[in-house]
C-alpha cells in the first residue's frame, strides 16, 4: 500500500504544478475599450470644474476630453499613453493623483533627522566623563574657580 | 558635533526660504503650461466667416492666439485690450481668435456689440484645438513667436500691462 502511495503523490504534485504554471501563463483578461476609456476619464481632472474628474462632469470640456480619449484609444494607444497625451498639454495638473514629488518626503526626512538628533543627544548624556584632574591634583573646575576668585579680587582692589 | 550645530541653521533656513520665496512669487491660480518653449500645435480649421484656415499661414510673424466665448464675462472686459493690441501692433503681430464652446451666431453678436477688430476667429468643433493647447477655460491667450514657438500664456483676461509684458516675450514692444 505504502509503495503505491508515493508515485500517486508525485503524480498529484506534478499535476498541481502544471495547473499553477498554466494559471500564471494565461494572460489576464484585457480590459474592454469602454473600461479603458472609463479608467482614463476617472483619472483626469475636468479643466473647468472644481475637483471633479472628466468621467463625473457633464461640462463641455469634460465631454470633449472623453471624446478625445475615445479617439486615442481607437488609434491603439494604451491608457497610460492617453494620460501622457494630456499631461504633455496640461501638465501634471490634469492628473487627479499627480506623481509623487520629492517635496512630499520632506516631513519624513525631518522626523528622521529629529529622531537621530534625539538619539545622539541621549547617548552623549550617558557617556559624559567626569572632569579630568589637573597635574597638581586639583580638578580643572577648582583651577577655574581659583582664577575667577583672583580676577574678582583684582577688580575689588 | 560643533560643526553639525553650525550646519543645522543653513540646512533649515535655506530650503525654507527657498520654498517660501518660490511659493509667494507665483500666482497659485496660474497653472504652468508645458507648452512654453515648444512648437505650437498645427491645425486646419474654418473661420467664423467660413474660410479655411491653416496654421502654416502664421509662420514668420509673432502671433497672439486668444481662446474666447460670447458667454464668457471676463472676455467682455478683455476685448478692448485685444482691439488696442490689433490697432497698435497689427502691422507686425497676428491676432487670432479661437471660439471656445460657442455658436457662430452668438460669437457674431458679440463682435457686433463689442467691436470687431477684423482678425480671424476660428471655429473649434469638439474643442480639439483647445485640448491641444491645454486650455482650461476662456479667456486664455497664447503668445507664439515668429518661429512658431510658444513663449508665454495668459490665464484669464489680459490687461494692458500684462499684454505688454507678454508681447515683449515674442519680440513686440513700443517703438
Amino acid at each position: 500500500m505504502r509503495r503505491r502511495a508515493a508515485p500517486l503523490a508525485a503524480a498529484a504534485l506534478v499535476a498541481l504544478a502544471a495547473l499553477v504554471v498554466i494559471g500564471l501563463a494565461r494572460p489576464a483578461v484585457a480590459p474592454s475599450r469602454a473600461e479603458q476609456e472609463a479608467q482614463v476619464a476617472a483619472s483626469l481632472r475636468c479643466p473647468d470644474c472644481a475637483g471633479l474628474s472628466v468621467a463625473e462632469s457633464s461640462s463641455g470640456s469634460a465631454s470633449a476630453i472623453r471624446a478625445e480619449i475615445g479617439r486615442l484609444i481607437d488609434a491603439g494607444q494604451a491608457p497610460e499613453q492617453v494620460r501622457q497625451h494630456f499631461v504633455a498639454r496640461y501638465g501634471d495638473w490634469i492628473l487627479l493623483s499627480p506623481p509623487v514629488a520629492v517635496a512630499w518626503w520632506l516631513p519624513v526626512l525631518v522626523v528622521l533627522a529629529a529622531a537621530m538628533a534625539l538619539i545622539t543627544w541621549l547617548l552623549r548624556g550617558r557617556r559624559r566623563v567626569p572632569v579630568a584632574p589637573t597635574l597638581d591634583g586639583t580638578s580643572e573646575s577648582d583651577a577655574r574657580l581659583e582664577q575667577v576668585r583672583r580676577e574678582a579680587e583684582a577688580l575689588d582692589a | 558635533m560643533r560643526l553639525l550645530r553650525w550646519a543645522v541653521l543653513p540646512l533649515l533656513v535655506v530650503p525654507l526660504t527657498w520654498v517660501l520665496f518660490t511659493g509667494f512669487g507665483r500666482d497659485p491660480s496660474e497653472i504652468p503650461s508645458p507648452l512654453i518653449g515648444k512648437p505650437m500645435p498645427e491645425f486646419q480649421l474654418t473661420t467664423l466667416d467660413g474660410k479655411p484656415f491653416d496654421s502654416t499661414a502664421l509662420r514668420g510673424r509673432p502671433v497672439m492666439i486668444n481662446f474666447w466665448a460670447s458667454w464668457c464675462g471676463p472676455c467682455v472686459d478683455e476685448h478692448p485690450v485685444l482691439l488696442d493690441a490689433q490697432r497698435r501692433f497689427g502691422d507686425r503681430l497676428t491676432v487670432l481668435g479661437v471660439l471656445y464652446q460657442d455658436t457662430p451666431e452668438a460669437a457674431r453678436d458679440f463682435l457686433v456689440k463689442h467691436g470687431d477688430g477684423g482678425w480671424a476667429s476660428l471655429l473649434d468643433d469638439g474643442s480639439r484645438l483647445a485640448l491641444d493647447f491645454g486650455v482650461t477655460g476662456p479667456p486664455e491667450t497664447y503668445f507664439v513667436d515668429a518661429d512658431g514657438i510658444v513663449r508665454d500664456k495668459q490665464f484669464g483676461p489680459l490687461t494692458g500691462a500684462a499684454l505688454m509684458t507678454r508681447l515683449a516675450k515674442i519680440g513686440i514692444s513700443d517703438r
